[in-house]
């Protein structure tokens, strides 16, 4: 623990147990908590380091009338305090332990009213169980018996704080209990670990009589949960949904043999509620099944569960067998809309988590319930069709589902996940029909259109054999994808264009010839139809649309890119359009774009060593540089950041193999670390570093990198000094220092930028010329160095004068203490204003700007 | 009975991130979905496991509606749809659905910022968030689906702010988001209907405050700033990208007009050109005397506020500078602060609240020596000044809502607990009605009235309008007379010869007899004629007839007369009518009972 902050603790404490209001920001006490957290972690017991806190405590507990936000504070701190044996000794011999837990206490104060008080009740308890010696305390006192209560409390927070605890104390009592009766320390660490929260636990010796009062408490939980299951009267259906909420979260917990003991405990009045068909109950019923359904034969029976719906909403016979009673309450369920879409949705989200479990397992195969989605899909929209249900009450069913769009979106996701099931892809066809249709039909919502484009895609991923896929089908999706691109709501426009995007990354086989391809190429025809489109969207009124259109637009090239495809008229117009955008717009997402564009366009292109001359790379260099100088000057740090990335690839193109070149964070890379052979493919020797670093500075990427270097925004200027450092190590390492220069690092030393009139330059040329002053004060005590050239740089630059100066590019590197601004930059303000520190400070503050209200203005929170 | 429940996840008893859930009529609705600067881990977004511990928030929500742009109201939503994972619609009106992705942009880019974030959610989920977003225009009734409709209505506050009525059946719900029920240099007004909501949620971020004109704490902005720069000082306003920035923009741009200053005024980042956009694009919201206006001079068109430029700070004179973001905590205005905050002829003025940890927290707090990265310490010297211009509705304000939409029931939200307290009392005395104030978890219920539909047949609708009756009218309900039968589960009201018709019944005629005694010393005839005569002369305009059968009758009333055995002059009237007209028939066995005048013959 910092001596800092244990210096300031005793002061904060006094304030907290003096202060009878809350304190202004509310996130104080909830931090102070963490810290306390991060420290107990850490392995630092809190009463030795902070002795303070036993006084507060207890001084805490005895004065009632103190905010209730400070005494649920000190509930909670005292079980973290608490966590481990020898701090819970000395709570409980100093009295404190039993105060701040009794239950009564509180209640004759008139505090226990308060929900936080409950609450910092059971989360302090919570903390607490990690050792025996609490679970004892906790059997002792007979808390089981409150815990329960509160499981119905009024306050959300107290009851699901309650249900945490409940199965946080059977899981530790499971444990004891098995360590006992196994007499196997391994099994108790086996279930302690199944649990993640009592991970720790190490039960030592256990006397049978708290074996007993263990048992007697995991009987009692499990009495509570059966009895209370099946609600007597409607007024008891909450307490129906806390224990079914519980009962989640156990199965999703315990092991053998308490998860096996539960299960037959309630199995009965599972089936019961399930019978009695609550609609409020549905959905956590629909997750206890799930939780149960992790042996083979509750998952047998959950999936017919699951299915049956969609069995009788279509009429396709999932389910061979199925009890006339349960398919008649399961009508008259469906009857209802409002329970049968929420019936329906809940069998679709989990219909895939089905078909993943073993064939033996399941009522039909995969591919008929791809058809049974279908065919729902088509009831969805209106078509009757295709439906085999028979009876009248099915069909009055299914008319509840016309048109919703709630149905629609679930059913498209579980068309999406059982893409991927075996033996589905004859389904490919039919699937292209139904979203082509569903793409096209105008009562489409746009979310639903976009749930359509993401199936689309998945299939022609999953589905990468396209033979199946006729004429038609390819003529009706370029008409719809024309048609939706001009659609009159920018969403459908967004996932139109996203769509044309993404379909150019799927590759596939086509019919003839097995040719591999991309699936625009092969549903499309590529680029002769997306590029226009992707070009007109270019000039969208909606910025996200344009963004989208440009990524689109990268992921459509990509392909010509890597062949050296030939420079067309097409080509130039789009880079100034994008070079258009990068300066014209208002919107970061398309400026940063086009950045990401051309970071594509350079990476496809490293791949080739060399390109044809009249290649589309040709255009490349050129629009790069006006890329860099653009993007350096963008108002959005994303955008900088993506042009700091951009001069990062040409560093790399330049100096990779080169001696000192690293890759990435030079800092952080190890000094012995194995340099792939790749990149001691080029060998370069000085002529060809001065070479390199000439056309880098011409093409704008020393510029960009020191603009990034005294940029306002941390992660930019963080990259830039990052980059800086590296090209400093290729060029002008500090170790050779200027006197070993050879001849060729004195040419080396000649390359130099500009230094413009401009914001940042000025800011470098500030650091320059207080460089330099130094450097002359040094010179001035007489050490023994030669100035004319380091002095030069700063002096020039400093001058400013009327013509833009130029300064060394290895002086400007040596010179700016790149090393201590890594370091600044690396902790950030952040690191100084989150700290524990910081917080203790703020609280003292705070309450000494509260308590003279007359000399302070008040600061009312509002909103932001 | 039918009831509504109301759960704040958030903005229960605090001003906090707001998020407040409400069942009603079977349906849950999520109102706002908020974010808490004050946290840097997932605490800074509501628990949605509360709601389902499964993550499909989709199979429990039927919508999420969000009232206005702040990130206290919307700042969770892109962690919620995308990342816990909810597909429904989220409503919210046009100009938010405009500037909440801005806002939630330049939220996350400040966040992504900082070292050690992580789990934040990314552009392309806030633009796949915003995809699920249905705009909403003032005052249009929207089916969300075949129960559940809602409508917006304005609410001052900022740009698109709307409060909105949630109705399903006959019960409903208003939820008012953040208000203002003054006007404002840029916005109008909050505005709602009678519509008398079953519970009207509202914000009480001022439930104690009779808040000073907002002139008066712009004139003071103005003073404050005149008078740091005309001792030659600059002054930084850090604000987040839009809203409250524009504002001050105005109010400067037409005091700078007004005074002939000339030390420049910049905006950092170009969120000026983005800002008027907007502005221009949503006119209609702003308010009539900008929309007057508008078409002669722009408002947002700023003569004296130019783009600034980083190496401006280091300019000799004094400035005022508009710089990003809001709470000091990172970027430029940070960059700035750092550069001005030695001379005491500075000033920053923080026109909003600033988390813990920020240095705007700490300033504000009046720590005047501030650590930095490096070891370096910051001495604070320059002059700082917190002034919220921000505009919600002060405990008049709130009354006033309340007189207009008249609700059954009121719940606070957004305000502490202590001022809440206050507030409940006054309202509650005032207009009689519940008023509820539950914390954060806690679930406010109230009780509604069962709404049983019924259908009326045409034939009788018919009737009812050829009686005189107005067409049928939703806004002005009135009593209709009929039978209620019950067939196939469904409720009708039909005439009641067609409810005899359907039921397959005969009618039964339900006559009521009286007997009334009287002195008349005539023959039973002659008494008979008397009462005929008697009748005529004090019942006018209704048809009594003498009938050969020794009877009269009065509509259907029927009279007969006959002698007591013992005394001949002691007469027995025997009266019988039908129960329609039960009322006369009273009448003439009261009339009778009195005796007949002396002087008929």
């Amino acid at each position: 623990m910092d001596r800092e902050c244990v210096s300031l603790l005793p002061r904060v404490c006094e304030v907290l147990a003096a202060s009878g209001s809350s304190l202004p920001d509310d996130t104080s006490l909830e931090k102070l908590l963490d810290w306390f957290t991060e420290v107990t972690k850490a392995g630092t017991s809190l009463l030795e380091s902070c002795p303070c806190l036993l006084e507060f405590i207890s001084s805490v507990v005895h004065n009632t009338t103190l905010d209730p936000s400070i005494l649920s504070f000190t509930l909670r701190l005292s079980g973290l305090v608490a966590v481990t044996e020898d701090a819970f000794t000395v709570l409980q011999q100093s009295s404190v332990l039993d105060l701040v837990f009794n239950l009564q206490h509180w209640q004759e104060a008139g505090l226990w009213e308060d929900p936080c008080i409950r609450i910092g009740w059971i989360q302090g308890l919570r903390t607490m169980m990690q050792h025996p010696k609490a679970l004892g305390f906790f059997v002792q006192a007979d808390f089981l018996k409150p815990l329960l209560q509160l499981q119905t409390d009024k306050s959300l927070f107290v009851a699901s704080a309650a249900n945490q605890m409940l199965a946080h104390v059977l899981l530790s009592c499971q444990s004891v209990s098995s360590v006992e009766s196994n007499g196997v320390d391994e099994e108790g660490e086996d279930v302690g670990r199944s649990s993640g929260s009592i991970a720790d636990l190490e039960y030592p010796a256990i006397t049978v009589e708290t074996n007993q009062d263990y048992a007697a408490v995991v009987t009692a939980i499990s009495e509570c949960l059966k009895k209370s299951l099946v609600p007597r009267k409607n007024s008891q259906l909450h307490q129906s949904l806390q224990i079914l909420k519980l009962l989640a979260l156990l199965l999703a917990q315990t092991r053998a043999p308490l998860w096996e003991k539960l299960l037959q405990m309630v199995a009965d009045s599972v089936y019961e509620l399930l019978a009695a068909g609550y609609s409020q109950l549905v959905l956590p019923l629909m997750d206890v099944i799930l939780a149960a359904h992790s042996d083979l034969v509750h998952t047998a029976q959950s999936a017919r569960v699951l299915l049956l719906p969609l069995d009788i909403i279509t009429g396709l016979n999932l389910l061979t067998t199925t009890a006339d009673e349960q398919q008649f309450s399961m009508v008259e369920q469906l009857k209802n809309k409002t329970s049968c879409i929420s019936m329906i949705c809940v069998c679709l989200t989990n219909t895939p988590q089905i078909t993943l479990t073993a064939a033996d397992c399941l009522p039909c195969p995969p591919v008929l319930i791809v058809t049974a989605v279908l065919s729902l899909l088509r009831l969805c929209s209106g078509d009757f069709s295709s439906s085999s249900s028979s009876s009248s009450s099915c069909r009055d069913v299914s008319r509840n589902i016309i048109g919703s769009s709630k149905v629609q979106k679930c059913a498209l996701e579980a068309l999406i996940a059982l893409s991927g099931s075996p033996g589905v892809e004859v389904k490919l066809p039919e699937v292209v029909t139904l979203l082509v249709q569903y793409l096209d039909n105008p009562h489409s919502d746009p979310t639903v259109l976009h749930k359509s484009y993401q199936a689309l895609v998945r299939w022609m991923s999953v589905c990468s054999d396209l033979s199946s896929i006729t004429d038609q089908h390819r003529q009706d999706l370029l008409q719809v994808a024309t048609k939706r691109s001009c659609d009159i709501r920018w969403e459908v426009r967004d996932s139109t264009v996203e769509f044309l995007g993404r379909l150019a990354g799927v590759s596939v086989v086509q019919t003839t010839a097995e040719e591999v391809s991309d699936a625009s190429v092969a549903l499309l025809g590529g680029c002769c139809f997306t590029t226009p489109l992707l070009r007109a969207a270019l000039q969208d009124p909606e910025s996200y649309v344009r963004a989208s259109a440009i990524s689109a637009l990268a992921q459509t090239l990509a392909a010509s890119w890597q062949q050296g495809a030939a420079l067309t008229q097409e080509h130039t117009e789009i880079v100034n359009q994008l070079l258009e955008v990068l300066s014209r717009d208002t919107e970061g997402f398309a400026r940063r774009a086009v950045v990401r564009y051309f970071i594509a366009w350079l990476s496809s292109r490293s791949s080739h060593s060399s390109p044809p001359p009249l290649a589309s790379s040709s255009l490349l260099m050129p629009s790069v540089r006006s890329v860099l100088s653009r993007g350096s000057a963008d108002l959005d740090w994303e955008v900088k950041v993506h042009t700091l990335e951009l001069a990062e690839l040409l560093l790399h193109e330049a100096f990779s193999g080169q001696r000192g070149y690293m890759k990435g964070n030079p800092t952080q890379t190890h000094p012995y670390a194995v340099i792939p052979d790749t990149l001691h493919t080029r060998t370069h020797n000085e002529e060809d570093v001065v070479g390199e670093l000439n056309s880098l500075v011409q093409w704008g990427v020393v510029s960009a990198l020191l603009s990034g270097l005294v940029d306002c925004d941390r992660p930019v200027a963080l990259r830039a000094c990052r980059l800086l450092m590296t090209l400093r190590e290729v060029v002008c390492p500090l170790s050779l220092g200027a006197l070993d220069a050879t001849a060729a690092m004195a040419m080396v030393a000649k390359v130099t930028c500009e230094l413009p009139g401009c914001g940042w330059a000025r800011e470098i040329r500030k650091m320059l010329a207080t460089k330099a002053k130094d450097a002359e004060r040094g010179c001035s005590v007489g050490e023994v160095v030669d100035c004319d050239d380091c002095g030069e740089a700063g002096q020039e630059a400093a001058s400013g004068g009327g013509q833009t100066p130029c300064v060394s590019v290895c002086e400007v590197l040596r010179s700016l203490d790149l090393d201590e601004r890594l370091d600044v930059l690396t902790r950030s303000s952040d690191h100084v204003h989150n700290s524990p520190f910081s917080l203790l400070q703020d609280i003292l503050t705070a309450s000494s700007a509260h308590s003279q209200p007359d000399t302070q203005q008040e600061v009312i929170v509002d909103c932001y | 009975m039918p009831e509504i429940n109301v759960t704040p996840l958030g903005a229960g008893q605090d001003v906090g991130r707001s998020c407040i859930l409400v069942s009603i009529g079977g349906k849950n609705i999520m109102l706002d979905c908020g974010m808490h600067m004050g946290y840097n881990d997932d605490r800074r977004f509501p628990d949605f496991s509360y709601i389902t511990q499964n993550g499909r928030l989709t199979d429990f929500l039927d919508c999420v509606i969000i009232s206005h742009f702040h990130l206290d109201h919307c700042g969770a939503l892109p962690y919620m749809s995308e990342m816990v994972g909810y597909d429904g619609p989220i409503y919210m009106t046009h100009p938010t659905k405009a500037i909440c992705p801005i806002l939630l942009e330049d939220f996350r880019k400040i966040t992504v910022d900082k070292k050690g974030e992580t789990n934040f959610f990314t552009s392309q989920m806030i633009k796949d968030c915003m995809k699920k977003v249905v705009p909403l225009n003032l005052h249009q009734t929207v089916q969300v689906d075949d129960e559940l409709e809602i409508k917006a209505y304005y609410a001052g506050h900022v740009l698109g702010a709307a409060m909105v009525h949630i109705k399903v059946g006959s019960e409903s719900v208003v939820y008012t988001g953040d208000y203002n029920m003054t006007p404002d240099r840029h916005l109008g007004a909050a505005w709602i209907d009678k519509c008398r909501p079953d519970i009207l949620i509202s914000e009480s971020t001022y439930a104690t405050t009779i808040r000073d004109s907002k002139r008066c704490r712009e004139r003071d902005f103005l003073k404050k700033v005149h008078e740091s720069i005309e001792r030659g000082g600059k002054v930084l306003i850090p604000v987040f990208a839009l809203g409250r920035a524009q504002e001050l923009c105005i109010l400067l741009e037409t005091f700078w007009e007004r005074m002939n200053l000339k030390a420049p005024i910049y905006f950092s980042t170009g969120l000026t050109e983005k800002a008027n956009h907007y502005y221009k694009l949503f006119i209609t919201w702003t308010n009539q005397k900008i929309r007057k206006t508008f078409v002669q001079r722009n408002m947002f068109e700023f003569k004296h506020i130019k783009a600034f430029d980083r190496s401006y700070a280091d300019n000799p004179g004094p400035m005022v500078v508009f710089a990003t973001p809001g709470m000091l905590h990172a970027g430029q205005s940070l960059q700035i602060f750092k550069k001005w905050a030695g001379n005491e002829k500075n000033m920053v003025i923080m026109p909003g609240y600033c988390v813990q940890g920020t240095i705007g927290h700490k300033i504000l707090n009046g720590q005047r020596k501030l650590e930095m990265e490096g070891r370096a310490t910051l001495d604070v010297k320059l002059q700082v000044e917190y002034m919220s211009f921000s505009a919600h509705a002060d405990a008049k304000g709130i009354m006033q809502l309340i007189r207009m939409a008249e609700p059954r029931n009121m719940l606070l939200v957004h305000g502490e607990a202590v001022k809440m307290e206050f507030l409940k009392g006054k309202i509650e005395q005032e207009f009689s009605i519940d008023c509820y104030m539950p914390a954060n978890g806690e679930t406010a219920t109230i009780t509604t009235n069962p709404s049983v539909p019924v259908d009326i047949s045409l034939s009788l609708l018919k009737r009812e309008m050829a009686l005189g009756g107005s067409l049928p009218d939703p806004k002005k309900p009135r009593t209709m007379h009929g039978t209620l039968i019950m067939k196939e589960n469904s409720l009708k009201l039909v005439s009641s010869e067609q409810a005899l018709k359907e039921l397959g019944l005969n009618e039964h005629q339900l006559r009521f007899t009286c007997r009334v005694q009287l002195q008349d010393p005539h023959s039973d005839p002659d008494t008979l004629h008397r009462i005929y005569t008697h009748l005529k002369s004090v019942l006018k305009g209704y048809t009594i007839q003498h009938l050969p059968d020794g009877t009269v009758m009065v509509e259907s009333i029927v009279i007969k007369v006959s002698s007591s055995a013992e005394d001949s002059n002691a007469k027995v009237l025997l009266l019988s009518w039908s129960y329609q007209d039960e009322d006369l028939g009273s009448f003439l066995s009261t009339l009778l009972k009195k005796g007949l005048p002396s002087g008929l013959c």
